[in-house]
């Protein structure tokens, strides 16, 4: 582990002394922003720059109860669990550990926005990374809130449902054992998860951490919400039509759909449901890949661990992804 | 970002979320379910925010520079910044529930196969029913479930190139606008010219197979209302 403070992470001392933008241009933004209210009104009169805004705004609030889940359990972890528990209660060999991590994803109820910061938290109090990526890729898509919206969405076909958990299941420990095999803590960047304050009450520590991560998790949110609104308004979402044909394919094409769309995981059965001119192989991998890999996901990991790993894990786990749901759809659907 | 600017930006992403909650607005964004969800996350991040806010201000007499210059990563939280965006376009310009622009980008509801069977609707009355349940009432057996019970559908107008009659829509959301569906209905039958491009009407009619397949109501009223609080089914 590197600890947060390590000396290649400092910024250059010319910037640190760069005097901080405070509570003033806080205060002078929203001042501005109430006043140019009127002027402003006329900006989203043409239709894409309403869409755009609506969907920005729409997927940012979606996702903040989740987010909010998600700190206060790395918080919580952070403040309150004795440090090495949770390495202790994981079997000691990686190999082990990996898929005892990914079934406690089916522990925390939310999306995958939540699990980013709970995912980081581990990897900084000493669980084995191949272990926290197992359970960061597998807490979306298996926890019983998002079986049971996937059970609503496909009524009749509890098939569905298993073949979603079996499939997640088994690209997240695919993942967590080539992390094993391939991985370097070097592509790792520390410094997201630190904890922002280790002296003090345990209360005031678990609020600060809460803080520390809520601003950092959150940021990331915005520039991937931004992103997928911009993906969503403009490239229609029809042209997958095209290819909805059977075939590996098609299994493919709405993988790809499930990157770009970047849909909360308690939600997504929903969409695929409807795209009902798919094989329900094809709709499966746009249910494996949404949660584990998607334009906001890949923000906040960025963020979080460092684009240079993030780049390589999010094409990693797209390929495990729909490997994983093409073999499962073909032996369970 | 300094401490207290940390702390207020906490608190106004909470106090924002708190007002979306109890004024409703949310559901021009999300599903109305999730209510109670935003109100519980922005009572606990303004807590959060207002427990940041008394620490700094209790910090400032003491030392000058924030707690973290010590740990040396203050810089990766400018990140935070961003997290002041959207509550700034809420308050600039609060976008509008999504309108027609994405209705023939979005992936249409197919309701062709595998679709519900549905017992024939009580004649001699009108029913109001969702723009998805009329299209699903029609891909089953040709819409015979429909008979000639008056229906009421509400939608916003849609742009076509229907040669007679215009299309109403309806957005389905699951969780939020971004993962919206709409659900297209071709209403003929009204007499004067067609509403603008994403008015919201209430129709009432009765169902008309249409030879091109098109889920059709042959209008006998049609009223244009303003947009519901809940602008999606």
């Amino acid at each position: 582990m590197r600890t947060p403070a390590s000396v290649e992470d400092a910024p250059p001392a010319g910037r640190r002394r760069l005097p901080e933008a405070g509570l003033a241009l806080v205060t002078a933004l929203i001042v501005a922003a109430v006043l140019l209210r009127p002027a402003l009104t006329g900006l989203l009169t043409h239709p894409a720059a309403a869409n755009w805004a609506t969907i920005f705004v729409a997927i940012t609030i979606q996702a903040m109860p989740f987010l909010v889940l998600g700190v206060a359990v790395s918080a919580a972890i952070a403040a309150f669990v004795p440090p090495g528990l949770i390495a202790r209660l994981l079997p000691r060999r990686p190999v082990l550990a990996v898929p005892a991590a990914a079934a406690a994803g089916a522990a925390l109820p939310g999306c995958e926005c939540g699990s980013v910061p709970v995912a980081a938290r581990l990897v900084s109090i000493g669980v084995t990374p191949a272990a926290a990526f197992a359970f960061l890729l597998s807490a979306p898509a298996i926890n019983p809130v998002v079986l049971v919206s996937t059970a609503v969405a496909f009524p009749g076909r509890p098939m569905m449902v298993l073949a979603r958990l079996v499939a997640s299941l088994a690209a997240s420990i695919a993942m967590g054992l080539l992390w094993i095999a391939l991985g370097r803590e070097d592509l790792l960047n520390a410094r997201g998860s630190s904890g922002a304050e280790p002296e003090g009450r345990r209360l005031t520590r678990f609020l600060a951490t809460a803080q520390h991560d809520f601003l950092q998790a959150g940021g990331f949110l915005v520039i991937g919400a931004g992103a997928a609104a911009t993906l969503q308004t403009l490239v229609p979402r029809d042209l997958v039509n095209s290819i909805a044909r059977p075939g590996p394919v098609s299994v493919l094409a709405l993988g790809v759909l499930a990157v770009l769309v970047s849909l909360c995981s308690e939600a997504d059965a929903f969409v695929a449901a409807g795209l009902k001119q798919f094989s329900l192989t094809a709709r499966l991998a746009f249910l494996v890949v949404g949660p584990m890999v998607d334009v906001k996901l890949f923000a906040l990991q960025a963020g979080t661990f460092g684009p240079r790993f993030a780049w390589r894990f999010s094409l990693a786990t797209f390929a495990v992804a729909v490997t994983s749901a093409g073999l499962v759809g073909w032996w369970l659907l | 970002m300094s401490e207290d600017a940390r702390a207020t930006t906490v608190l106004l992403v909470g106090a924002l979320m708190i007002r979306l909650a109890v004024g409703g607005a949310y559901a021009k964004y999300v599903r109305t379910g999730m209510g109670p969800l935003l109100l519980i996350a922005g009572l606990l991040l303004a807590g959060l925010g207002l427990f940041g806010v008394v620490r700094a201000l209790r910090h400032r007499g003491q030392a000058a520079s924030p707690v973290e210059d010590a740990h040396g990563h203050r810089h990766n939280e400018r990140i935070g910044w961003l997290l002041l965006a959207p509550v700034l376009a809420l308050l600039l310009v609060t976008p509008p529930a999504l309108g027609s622009f994405g209705v023939a980008r979005s992936t249409g509801v197919s309701v062709t196969s595998g679709g519900k069977v549905f017992a024939p609707l009580p004649p001699g009355r009108t029913v109001p029913m969702t723009l998805l349940e009329f299209d699903e009432r029609v891909a089953d057996h040709h819409g015979t479930s429909l008979g000639t019970t008056q229906v009421r559908l509400t939608g916003f107008v849609t742009p076509s190139s229907d040669a007679q009659g215009f299309r109403i829509a309806r957005y389905q959301i699951a969780c939020c606008a971004a993962d919206a569906v709409a659900s297209v209905v071709r209403v003929t039958g009204t007499s004067g010219s067609r509403p603008a491009r994403d008015q919201w009407v209430t129709v009432t009619g009765t169902f008309n197979r249409a030879a091109d397949g098109v889920p059709e109501l042959r209008a006998v009223s049609l009223a244009e209302i303003s947009t519901p609080v809940d602008p999606y089914e």
